[in-house]
Order: C-alpha cells, then sequence, then structure tokens
C-alpha cells in the first residue's frame, strides 16, 4: 500500500459562535467585565481520513454538516483545533462559490495572478493560459473587466485554473452547482481525465448520481463526522 | 504556518505578482497614474517648504534638501504600512479561499512602497545635483540605512496587519500615530535645533536615526558615529522580528477572522 496522499488524524475544528459580535477595540475595551456568551460549533468532530494517491473521493452530505470545512481545512486555510493533518503533494483549492478574482483586473490579469498564487512559474502560466481559456470558453471575454462577468463566467475561469494547474490533489467545493448543464458535464470530463492521469481529486457534491456515477469512494458526513465510507 | 505543499522557490514569483498589482490597482482610474508616486511627496515638500523657510524662517543651510530627504524617507514608511493594511484588505476574498504563504501580502506591499523609495530618492539626486553640495564617499552607507529603514517598514506592517484582522480599529489609530510620528521624527526640523537634552529621547525612534544618518551621509558627508549605527541596525533587527513573530502567529486565524 503506497503512502496516502491526504492523511487526517483525529482532526476537529471548532467555531466560537458569539451571541454578540465584538469587532472593535471598543466593544473589546467596554464589555471587559462581561463575559462573552458564545456556543461552541465542533464543524468537524474527531474526523480521521486516509485517501490514497490517485483516488476521486466524493463528499456527501447536508448543509452544514462540515464538509465544507473539513475541505479547508485539507486545503490549509483553516486549521485544526486539534489532530493533525499531512499532506503530500501540491494542491488546487476550487472552495466555495467564486473564488476571490480581483474584481478591478481583467480576466488576463486574474489568470496570471490565480496561477501564481496556486504556485505556477510565470512560464508555466503563460504555457497553459490558452488552454485555460480555451477550457473556460471565455476568449471574447479575457480583457474585460471581471467585474463586469456573470456568476456563471467566473465560476467556468475557475474552475478552469484550478484543473489546469497540474496540482497533485484538487479540491472541488460544489463546482456543479452554477453553470449550464453542459459545462457542468464538461468539469466532470475534466476531473475524469485527471484521475486518469493519477490525480487525487475530492469533490463535495449534492448531485449524488453524479458522485456514485464518477467517485470510486464516498464520504458521507452528518453533524461534523464522517458517517460512512 | 504550515505549507508543505506549496511551491516555495515560487515565493518570489508571487511577491512580483502581488507587487505588480498592487501598483496597477493603486493608480486605477486616476489620470496621472504612476506619476502620483512622485508628486504627492513634491507636493507635501512644496507646502512645507513654504510655510518652513518662508514663513517660519528656519534657518538651516541647504534647508530644501534636508527637508526632501526627510520627506522622501517618512513617506516610504507610510506608505508601506498603508499599503499592507490595504492589500490584506483587497486580499481577504483570496486569504479565505487559497492557501499560499500569508507573508507575501505584507512584503510584497512593502516592496510596493521600497520602489516608489526609489523613484524619489531619483528625484532627489536632481534636486541635490542643482545645489553647489557634492556626493562624498560617505554616501554609500545610505544603503545601510535604507536596508534598516527597509525592515523597520516591513515589521511595523507584519505586526499592524496581524492586529487588524482582529480589530479593524487599527487603521484609525495608525493614521492619529502617524500624525504623532510625523512631528516626532526630524523631518520639517533637524536634530541640531532640537535641545540636547531631549536627544536622548528622541533617538529611541528608530526613524529618526534612519533619517539624521541619511542627512549626515548625503548632505553632510559624514559618517555617522557607528554605535549609533548599531543601534539603528538592532532597532531594524528587533522590529523585524518581532512583526513577523505575531504575524506568523495569527497568520493561521486570518481566514476565520478577516
Amino acid at each position: 500500500m503506497p503512502e496516502p496522499i491526504i492523511e487526517l488524524k483525529n482532526v476537529t475544528k471548532t467555531f466560537k459562535l458569539p451571541h454578540e459580535r465584538r469587532d472593535s477595540l471598543k466593544e473589546h475595551l467596554f464589555n471587559f467585565w462581561r463575559p462573552r456568551t458564545y456556543e461552541i460549533i465542533k464543524a468537524v468532530d474527531d474526523v480521521s481520513l486516509s485517501i490514497q494517491p490517485g483516488e476521486f473521493v466524493g463528499i456527501i452530505g447536508p448543509n452544514g454538516s462540515g464538509k465544507s470545512t473539513l475541505l479547508k481545512l485539507i486545503a490549509g486555510v483553516l486549521y485544526p483545533n486539534e489532530g493533525s493533518i499531512t499532506v503530500r503533494g501540491r494542491i488546487s483549492p476550487f472552495l466555495e462559490l467564486g473564488v476571490g478574482f480581483q474584481p478591478e483586473l481583467s480576466g488576463h490579469d486574474n489568470v496570471y495572478l490565480y496561477a501564481a498564487i496556486l504556485g505556477l512559474s510565470p512560464r508555466q502560466i503563460r504555457e497553459r493560459y490558452k488552454q485555460i481559456v480555451a477550457f473556460a470558453e471565455l476568449d471574447r471575454f479575457m480583457d474585460q473587466k471581471v467585474k463586469n462577468y456573470s456568476t456563471g463566467m467566473q465560476m467556468r475561469l475557475a474552475f478552469a485554473i484550478t484543473s489546469h494547474v497540474d496540482a497533485d490533489i484538487l479540491l472541488v467545493d460544489e463546482a456543479l452547482a452554477v453553470g449550464d448543464e453542459s459545462f457542468q458535464k464538461k468539469c466532470l470530463d475534466k476531473m475524469r481525465n485527471l484521475k486518469e492521469e493519477g490525480k487525487t481529486i475530492l469533490l463535495i457534491s449534492h448531485n449524488l448520481n453524479s458522485v456514485r456515477e464518477n467517485c470510486q469512494k464516498i464520504i458521507e458526513m452528518g453533524m461534523g463526522k464522517i458517517n460512512e465510507q | 504556518m504550515k505549507l508543505n505543499s506549496w511551491p516555495w522557490p515560487n515565493y518570489w514569483v508571487l511577491t512580483k505578482t502581488f507587487a505588480w498589482l498592487d501598483f496597477k490597482l493603486r493608480f486605477h482610474g486616476s489620470a496621472l497614474g504612476i506619476l502620483w508616486s512622485f508628486l504627492r511627496p513634491l507636493l507635501l515638500f512644496g507646502v512645507l517648504y513654504i510655510v518652513f523657510s518662508k514663513l517660519v524662517r528656519f534657518d538651516i543651510p541647504n534647508y530644501a534638501l534636508y527637508l526632501l530627504l526627510g520627506i522622501i524617507l517618512w513617506n516610504f514608511f507610510v506608505e508601506a504600512t498603508n499599503f499592507a493594511l490595504v492589500s490584506i484588505d483587497n486580499k481577504t476574498a483570496l486569504l479565505k479561499k487559497v492557501p499560499f504563504p500569508r507573508t507575501i501580502v505584507v512584503f510584497s506591499a512593502t516592496i510596493t512602497a521600497f520602489i516608489s523609495l526609489s523613484f524619489n530618492l531619483i528625484v532627489f539626486l536632481l534636486f541635490f545635483a542643482f545645489s553647489d553640495l557634492t556626493l562624498g564617499v560617505s554616501a554609500i552607507l545610505l544603503v545601510v540605512y535604507l536596508i534598516s529603514l527597509f525592515f523597520i517598514a516591513l515589521g511595523t506592517s507584519y505586526f499592524l496587519t496581524a492586529l487588524y484582522a482582529k480589530f479593524k480599529d487599527v487603521r484609525t489609530i495608525w493614521e492619529v500615530l502617524l500624525q504623532l510620528g510625523f512631528w516626532l521624527t526630524p523631518i520639517i526640523y533637524t536634530l541640531s535645533i532640537v535641545p540636547q537634552r531631549f536627544h536622548w529621547w528622541i533617538y529611541l525612534n528608530p526613524l529618526t536615526r534612519a533619517v539624521q544618518y541619511s542627512r549626515e551621509a548625503l548632505i553632510e558627508n559624514r559618517v555617522s558615529n557607528l554605535d549609533g549605527i548599531i543601534a539603528l541596525l538592532s532597532m531594524a533587527t528587533i522590529i523585524f522580528i518581532f512583526g513577523y513573530l505575531v504575524f506568523r502567529s495569527r497568520a493561521k486565524y486570518f481566514a476565520e477572522e478577516l
């Protein structure tokens, strides 16, 4: 058995859900003597998981069951309160809707920026630029500012970038929720291709049929725990 | 932060990309664009020069050069820290969604400010060429002072942005502190008009040292005392390390706090 590419050991992530928000210094100072009341929510509760290279894993579960938090933990955007996470490879994350494009920059500039953030060198980006634009089918719009893009266009461009940066692991959160049917199909085809190239893919989806069809491993989450694999 | 999987050799690539992006966004929509980067310190210089050489009548030879150099160096510190705060705000969406070394956001902001500092220094040298002064060998020391200034600004920016993620008031407080710093640092005045008994206090401010020694190196053609230079370097190192450590311990929570 090869070494797992993603390994989680007893990972717990809690969020404090304050009953009142204290965002400024004043609110902190003036309410200093009053204890803060908040609930602690265990978004991810003592989860252990190991994923082998080349697996296409589907994550399903109702809203609020901790799927997105789990993916953000694996991506390294969030840090666990307890437990350890080991990732042996470069990650390309597509987390939640919208990806943090810079609205005032053109599509072209955003591709360069985003790919650099994901760790590509300028030469690698130049080599891939045409492929990315062709995949997103946005050739005519690349010189336009992203703030003028529709949500669907932004999603297409974002998915095109994240799936073309040659990362070892692709994390996809709800990519298929937006975009028309033909683009959804295109995304699934792309993920299948990546899997055939030996990449590891983690996909959150509410579309059970497509998950059952494509993923050889399905993780079902509920209340922050993994119910079944 | 733990980012084993991020390709670290590309750290500099992303720093450059961010710096380029900041430059592009900063002057976005303004007619004079990048010219503002020169015009702002020059306009401030014009106003202060009129006030303090014509109205208040400071009697300092080559006052214009002292003033201009002071403003340029101070302006760098102001820009670097402000760019860092603006930059972390602009990139909130990215910080929430993509893992990449967080330090780059602040580092690239300081680099951007440093680039505009070098442009401004060229302007200073043009002014200098029209004066009857000549550059001495001591001018080489400016490199040491600029490096110290860079790390002072970088460390301060790390510290400020780390706090800013949690307390948005930092920005307003910082504006006021900068106003205070402007008067506590010898920018419009020189240390020669400050009574000797205050010198110990005023030298506690590392920016005082950076400005004062740079003036000595360029305008007065002399090498400042070695103890002072060592003090400047130690202050810069301490500020940088402290700021960096605070930033590193807070950066993990940026995605939740911002």
